[in-house]
């Protein structure tokens, strides 16, 4: 069935790449070549080896917090072309962004009470508008990947080798890899009518009780199964060592920010003073992941 | 009679063209065949071989003396090269570049466009060239296209933190570039073609032209583009359909400092432009992906040594 789809697309290839010369070089139907495999000798990096792999990954396009993720991926590939296994990860080290920072600090200024703006009406205004939404510690309320686990399936349709500067020859691969993910995330606490939490909730001042800065915004854990998938390109630096690099996505809705930014209106697309499961976004979740695998048993066999 | 005899010639060939192909999965059947017929190194030629006979009637020295299963069994010291003659050269060849953009690191706004580079390698390794991109056509009008788009994300975060981030659209930039090409390489596909494949790495410098877009008191301002000097550097992976033509993914960080609004308005002076903008410059990474076609010119060319 590979074959024949094969061979439907070879030609299909060949008239979009049209060229006297292209069709000399892959179609030799005569001569010593002919028949053969593109590749004799192939060594066999992954087919019937364990892989483990430690891996670091970077969160990408992040609003307000990028992670760094440290974990494994372990594999058994069970031909040159197809393994299965397991990636791993925590969530080991959270960076808020610009735009956070910048949040923070508008906060710190708004309830400054020896600030020249306090008494002022806006600023007063700024404080009552954003007191559910923004807590006194903006970072703890952010929503965080803290664990990522997924079982996968990893194909290798692409083998070859790369020669740089002329002078170092490495056996490279793509590969592809596909399944589903279980993420440990933490996210704002649900709050607002119906939930008996009261999501603008503010400390006592001297001007009065509920009238001071507003309290940290409770967080609650929870677990989200969506699909992962990515790409990535291994380069074997040894018999049993290689190094990767990988991009991977893990498409899910989350409340990133903690805010309340649905439910209400046309499109429920706007505020409705409760932080809830309508609030979070459908976001992409992208991140990349250097590796560097180890593969087991060390022996390493060619093809014929 | 001739021409009888040059019809089953034409016919003989047609047919054995197919049939030379099927016949090439099984090479070793096909070229043990004739060493059966020689029996071991016997001078005798085989049966019906027509142009061995002659060749032994009329000089016996060059009669064939080989015992073909013997040779079948010497030691080959065979000498590849890990990557044999480069598939697709660069040297002396123009390559046109025709690409699609896409925002890689801006949540807040992203700057979709269409781009078109041209590069002169003058080695097979290194090249010379300019780029275009035009993320919007604003230049030509009001109704042009422009690609920018402002993401619901920032009217979300307004709302919610009171908030403005203060927000960019990139209208054309362009840049002279150098690229080195450091590594190339063949894949196998599903071990069942070969394709080619090589990465680089581009700089250069150039010009962006953008404006913020009024967010902070849109109601008094509205801005005119302005230019930036912009250095660049990016990588890249071509890989070839064929000799002359590729596809193109490449990542470019566009580097320059950039004139943002001033998140301050000033209550005296709402209207006076020289208060619009922030006083300091803003370092700003403006990183976009490519993906687009690659052609060379000329079409073909030699290799200045043979395989």
């Amino acid at each position: 069935m590979t074959r024949r789809f094969f061979q439907g697309l070879v030609p299909f290839v060949g008239i979009l790449a049209l060229s006297a010369e292209a069709s000399a070089q892959e179609i030799q139907v005569t001569g010593p070549l002919a028949g053969a495999p593109p590749v004799r000798q192939l060594r066999l990096h992954r087919k019937g080896r364990f892989e483990l792999a430690p891996v670091v990954s970077f969160t990408l396009l992040d609003e307000y917090q990028r992670t760094i993720l440290v974990g494994a991926n372990l594999n058994y590939n069970i031909t040159d072309w197809l393994g299965v296994g397991a990636f791993g990860s925590f969530g080991a080290v959270q960076l808020s962004t610009g735009l956070s920072d910048k949040i923070q600090q508008t906060y710190n200024t708004r309830f400054d009470r020896t600030g020249a703006d306090y008494q002022r009406a806006s600023e007063e205004a700024g404080r009552r508008l954003t007191a559910l939404n923004v807590g006194d510690d903006f970072k703890s309320q952010l929503g965080t990947i803290n664990w990522i686990f997924a079982p996968q399936l990893t194909l290798v349709p692409f083998r070859g080798k790369l020669a740089i500067f002329e002078k170092l020859f490495v056996d490279t691969d793509l590969h592809f890899f596909v399944g589903p993910a279980v993420v440990g995330l933490t996210e704002r606490a649900p709050c607002g009518p119906g939930t008996g939490v009261d999501c603008s909730a503010r400390n006592d001042s001297p001007d009065g009780p509920g009238t001071g800065t507003v309290k940290s915004k409770p967080t609650e854990s929870r677990i989200a199964i969506a699909p992962t998938f990515g790409l990535g390109l291994t380069f074997f630096a040894g018999r049993w060592t290689s190094f990767g690099l990988d991009w991977r996505a893990l498409p899910f809705a989350r409340n990133t920010g903690g805010f309340d930014i649905r439910g209400k209106g046309d499109g429920e697309r706007f505020p409705d003073n409760k932080v809830d499961d309508k609030d979070r976004e459908f976001k992409f979740n992208q991140m990349i992941s250097l590796s560097f695998s180890m593969f087991f048993p060390r022996e390493l066999k060619s093809s014929e | 009679m001739n021409q009888a005899r040059i019809g089953l010639l034409v016919a003989a060939a047609l047919l054995a063209t197919p049939g030379l192909a099927q016949a090439q999965d099984k090479p070793a059947a096909d070229e043990a065949a004739p060493a059966e017929g020689a029996k071991g190194g016997e001078e005798k030629p085989t049966e019906g071989g027509e142009e061995g006979s002659s060749i032994c009637e009329l000089d016996p020295s060059q009669c064939p003396q080989i015992d073909i299963k013997e040779m079948a069994k010497r030691p080959i010291q065979a000498q590849m090269y890990a990557v044999q003659q480069k598939y697709a050269l660069r040297v002396r060849r123009f390559e046109f570049n025709p690409y699609y953009i896409t925002t890689v690191n801006d949540q807040f706004v992203s700057h979709p466009g269409f781009g078109l580079a041209g590069n002169f390698y003058f080695s097979d390794v290194m090249a010379v060239g300019l780029n275009f991109n035009f993320n919007s056509f604003s230049m030509f009008g009001q109704n042009a296209p422009n690609f920018n788009r402002d993401s619901e994300f920032n009217a979300q975060t307004r709302r919610a933190s009171r908030i403005g981030v203060p927000l960019t659209e990139y209208d054309w930039s362009t840049s002279l570039n150098f690229t080195y090409v450091p590594m190339y390489g063949k894949f196998s596909g599903f071990n069942y073609f070969i394709f080619h494949y090589d990465a680089y790495v581009v700089g250069g410098i150039g010009l962006v032209s953008n404006r913020p877009i009024a967010v902070i008191d849109p109601d008094n301002r509205s801005f005119q583009s302005k230019l930036h000097l912009a250095p660049n550097v990016g990588l890249g992976l071509r890989i070839f359909f064929n000799r002359w033509f590729a596809a193109i993914f490449e990542v470019r960080d566009y580097i320059f400092l950039d004139s943002l609004e001033n998140t301050v308005i000033d209550a005296n002076k709402p209207q006076d432009e020289s208060t619009w903008y922030a006083k300091d410059s803003t370092l700003t990474n403006h990183v976009q992906a490519q993906i687009g076609l690659s052609v060379f010119l000329p079409f073909s060319f030699e290799y200045r040594l043979p395989k």
